[in-house]
Order: structure tokens, then sequence, then C-alpha cells
């Protein structure tokens, strides 16, 4: 776009500017909130500009509430899921981008399918396959499918992998290097920009994931933190919920979302060019 | 060329294989069944043919309120959100100073979690000690109960997904970013004013990725879940009940596992049936250029 004159600079400032006021204050209420004193919370006389800076709530939500084992098990549970979706994806997309066998088209028009269908159908049997296998309370439902390459992520990997070139392998091969040994030495090195989308997108889905915790853990001890924090809001007896804690908890959840936003936003950009918008041509 | 070698094809794609069979078509099979069974989890299922469904569609004025709940949200957030993301996207595609600050600050609320958001808007909409009544208070404005009024619960979620419009905004940037500067440039030099190169380039131009956002859109609305489970619990009076919830509901709290998988059945169907149109109807408005080819 041609540099702009200075009259459609000033309207651009006056809109960006409002919108981002609008945009930013609910994160300044966040803040507010979470350094409210007890007495505040109790009246729910929050204010837009923090009235108090009770910064021992932080020490609080720590000692009287799980937040530290919240965090853990958070961690614990988006590590290895980043871990399974990473590793599982692009081993597959090595296999359906490189190798030709009897059956691999249809088969990657079924992986292509199941995209289309929402998760709510297997929902309902999952759970009472993970419940027969005695996995209700533990991490494992929450795991172990990231294990089992996401239909997206393999698409996304091999659209990368179908651009380097073939040279690369069949030189390889003359080589006396195997299937392995190609993915290993030769592809997967090189797809580590849509590996990191990919470990980032699996990242934000997971750590944010809800439903998923609320299906399978009952046992405060076991729960994430986006479950955790919502027990904080249910108290019983007819008191308030510690809403200054609720906040400082959803501060935790979303300071890492940012960070790791902030860090990776050149690869979830790349990845959302290639996958996104041109993908689906 | 390809390599042709089956055994090992089949070795790097296992793990999706094994996980098709075992977490994909197994349960898809296991829920049709299931969706024609009466079964609490407790007793064995008893086979019931079709009564789950004809329950659902002719009986149950529940699910159809959810449904019509759902609709209503995604009618009016969908084309809501985007024209406000097709407005931003426009601006933050100026070259002005700061203009980086800007593109971050507006994605921002969209990596926020949703249970992070929902609790937080529980207060931003709260009826008179919310941010948001308070700011319409300085404007003279009353607001409403928002979450506490039937008729303003749902345009109270709306108002809170349009919190997140950054994400589409991102995709509209880039794809702006895509549109040659020659075609500006001609429209110029032919006297076509800045709106009038807006509808007729920027916009034809950017409809492979309005397409896009709508079909992500339609797919993640008619699936609303935490916003409603964290929110409103559906209510008040089932005003904000949704599909998703009511399926969560009939499965982990009244262990009505059949009528749920019925429920996820007819949700299928639904996206299915409007992800078709609009693939459909993409022939009509979709502007692709011609000669690019994926792949």
């Amino acid at each position: 776009m041609s540099n702009p004159s200075t009259a459609e600079k000033a309207i651009s400032y006056i809109f960006l500017i409002l919108v981002g006021v609008l945009l930013a204050s609910p994160f300044l209420y966040m803040i507010s909130i979470a350094l409210a004193s007890d007495a505040t919370t109790i009246k729910l006389a929050f204010t837009f500009v923090p009235r108090e800076f009770e910064w021992s709530n932080f020490y609080t939500i720590f000692t009287n509430n799980n937040l530290g084992t919240y965090l853990e098990n958070s961690v614990m549970i988006t590590m290895f899921t980043i871990i399974g979706s990473v590793l599982s994806a692009s081993v597959v997309s090595y296999g359906f981008a490189r190798i030709q066998a009897k059956g691999s088209r249809f088969l990657f028009i079924v992986l292509l399918s199941t995209m289309m269908i929402p998760g709510e159908v297997t929902m309902v049997p999952q759970f009472i396959i993970f419940r027969h296998l005695d996995w209700i309370n533990t991490f494992y439902p929450l795991i172990v499918p990231s294990f089992f390459a996401g239909a997206f992520n393999v698409f996304l990997i091999r659209q990368f992998v179908m651009s380097i070139p073939r040279s690369l392998d069949e030189a390889a091969m003359i080589d006396g290097m195997g299937h392995p040994g190609i993915y290993w030495k030769i592809i997967m090195p090189l797809t580590y920009p849509i590996l990191a989308a990919i470990a980032i997108f699996s990242f934000s889905w997971n750590w944010g994931n809800f439903m998923g915790p609320l299906i399978y853990i009952n046992d405060p001890e076991k729960m994430p933190l986006a479950l955790g924090v919502q027990l904080l809001t249910t108290v019983s007896g007819g008191q308030l919920p510690p809403w200054n804690l609720v906040m400082i908890a959803s501060l935790f959840l979303t300071i890492p979302m940012v960070l790791v936003y902030l860090l990776g936003q050149r690869y979830v950009y790349e990845a959302n060019i290639s996958g996104g918008s041109s993908g689906i041509k | 060329m390809k390599q042709k070698d089956g055994k090992w094809f089949y070795i790097f794609i296992s793990p999706w294989l094994i996980g098709f069979v075992g977490l994909t078509l197994g349960p898809i099979l296991f829920s049709i069944y299931m969706s024609f069974t009466n079964w609490d989890l407790f007793q064995s299922p008893s086979f019931i043919g079709l009564d789950n469904y004809k329950t659902l569609l002719t009986d149950d004025p529940l699910f159809w309120k959810s449904v019509g709940n759902t609709f209503f949200y995604a009618l009016i957030s969908i084309p809501l959100g985007m024209a406000i993301s097709l407005c931003i996207a426009y601006y933050l595609n100026k070259k002005i100073k700061g203009i980086t600050f800007f593109r971050i600050l507006f994605y921002l609320p969209s990596v926020v979690p949703v249970v992070a958001s929902s609790l937080l808007f529980v207060h931003l909409l709260a009826p008179s000690k919310g941010l948001i009544n308070k700011a319409l208070a300085l404007l003279g404005i009353q607001g409403p109960a928002w979450l506490l009024d039937p008729n303003w619960v749902k345009p109270a979620l709306i108002l809170m997904s349009l919190w997140g419009v950054g994400g589409g905004v991102v995709l509209l940037l880039a794809g702006m970013k895509g549109i040659p500067q020659e075609l500006y440039e001609a429209a110029a030099i032919d006297g076509a004013q800045s709106t009038q190169s807006f509808f007729h380039i920027t916009f034809p131009m950017l409809t492979p990725v309005i397409f896009f956002n709508l079909v992500t859109g339609i797919i993640g609305a008619l699936q609303t879940f935490a916003q409603v489970f964290i929110v409103t619990s559906g209510g008040p009076d089932n005003a904000s009940q949704m599909v998703v919830p009511y399926l969560f509901q009939n499965a982990f709290q009244f262990y009505k596992m059949g009528y749920a998988s019925a429920i996820a059945w007819v949700l299928f169907i639904m996206i299915m049936v409007l992800t078709l149109l609009i693939f459909r109807s993409s022939a009509l408005w979709v502007h692709y250029e011609e000669g690019k080819t994926n792949e």
C-alpha cells in the first residue's frame, strides 16, 4: 500500500487506539481483580484501575489453594501431548508424502475425511473405552490420544514435505539409506519450522483444554489449571468465590499462552499461510 | 517418483492407523450402535431402535431450544465477527508507525484460554458493577443485566466471542499482504477511490480467506461449550443452552449415553450439511486466482 496521507494516518490511529483500548481493557480488569483485597472481593467492588495492590494474593493462592499442583499437572500433560503430537504426526506424514504403497491414496483420503468428524461424536465412546481401561482420574486419556497423529497435523507436515525436492531422498537411497534413515536424517530435520508450529498449536490446545479434563478428572490433585481454576469458583454454602484468586489463576493460565505466541508467532504465521488460507484451495 | 515399499508405508503410518481404528473408527461404530440403545452405563444397554432420534426430534423442546440458541449464536457472531475483523485488518494493513504493536495487541485476546476469558467476562458483564455496564453508564446508557436476562444472555456470549476476533484478523492480514500492488496502482490510475478499490480488489481477493474463516467459524460456533458451561450453565431459563453443553449434560450428568450419542450424530449431520452448503456456494462468491494451483 502506498504511503498514507496525514488525514488517513489520523483516522487510522484514532480507530486503532479506540479498538485497542476496548480489546486491552479486559486484560487490565483481570489484573485489577487479581490484585483486589478480600474485602473488595466480598463486596464485588472491583474497579478498572487497581484500587489495591494486594500482592499477598499470589502467596495465598500457592499456599491455601492447589495452584502449584494444577500448574504442575498442566505442564506434565502439555509436555507429553506436545511430544506425542509432533512425533507421531511427523512419522506418519513421511509415510504419506514419500512412500507409495497399495491403498496409500485411499488411506490419505480417509485421514482427511476424519477432520470433518466433530470430536463430540467420538467423545462418549472414548469415555467408555477409557473407563473400561480404568483410566479415569489419570492423565492417560488426555495424553495417549495425542500419540496417534492428528489428521490436521499430518496434513500440514505432508504439505511441507511435498515441497522438499525428492532428489534428496533419491541420492540417499543410492547411498544405501533406507526409509528410517531418510526420514530421520534428511526429511525430519528439514521440517523443524512446521514441527515448531505444530508444537505451538498442540500447546495452546492442551494448555487451555477444558472439556477433556472435565470429563476424565475428578480428583483435584490431578486437575490441570484450566479445570482447577473453574473448581475455585464452585464454592458451597452461599459463599462468594475468591474472585481475586480466581483471576490470579486465570493470569497463570493466560500468560504462558501469550509468551508462547510472542516467541513462536513466526512459525504459527508460516503454518497459517501454508496450511490455512492457501491449503484449502 | 515415490518409492514403492508397502511394508515401510504401513510401518510409518501405523501410529495414525492404530489411532484411527481404535479412537475414531471403533468409537464411531460404537457410537452409532449406542445411539440405538438406552444405556445408563451401569446396566447393560437395551436396543430401542430409532427411539432416541424420535424423542430428540419430536419430543424434546429443550433440544430444539439449544439448537435454536446455537444457530442464533452462530448466525450473529460469525458475520459480525467477520465484518469487524475485516475492518480491523484493513487498518492494521496501513504503513504507519507502531503498527506492529497494534497487531500484537489485537491478536492477544484470541490466545487467552476460553476458561480464563469466560471467568473474566462473568465480571465484565455483571449487571451494575461490571465494567461493560459501567462504561455504558458513562455514555448515559443503562446496560441490561446481560447474563441474568434471557433476552440479553446470547448477545452477551456474542460480545464475548468478539473479543477474540484477532485470530481471524491474522489470516485476513496475511491475505491482504498477498494482493499484488499493481492491482491498486492500476485502479488508482483509472481513478478509483480507496473505497472502490477495497470493494473491487481487496474484498474479492480476500474471499478465499473469508471462506476459510467462515467454515472454521461455523464449525467452532456449533461446538460452543466451555463459555456456556462456565458463564451461564445454559441459563437463565435455558436461554443460552446450546447443543454441545446439552450433549455433555445428557452423557456425563444424566448418564444417558445412548441419547447423548444420538445428539452427537444430529450435531454431526448439522455441521456436515452446513459445511457442504458453504462449499457448494463458494463457487458463486469465492474468487481464486487463475492458474494458481496447490501442490
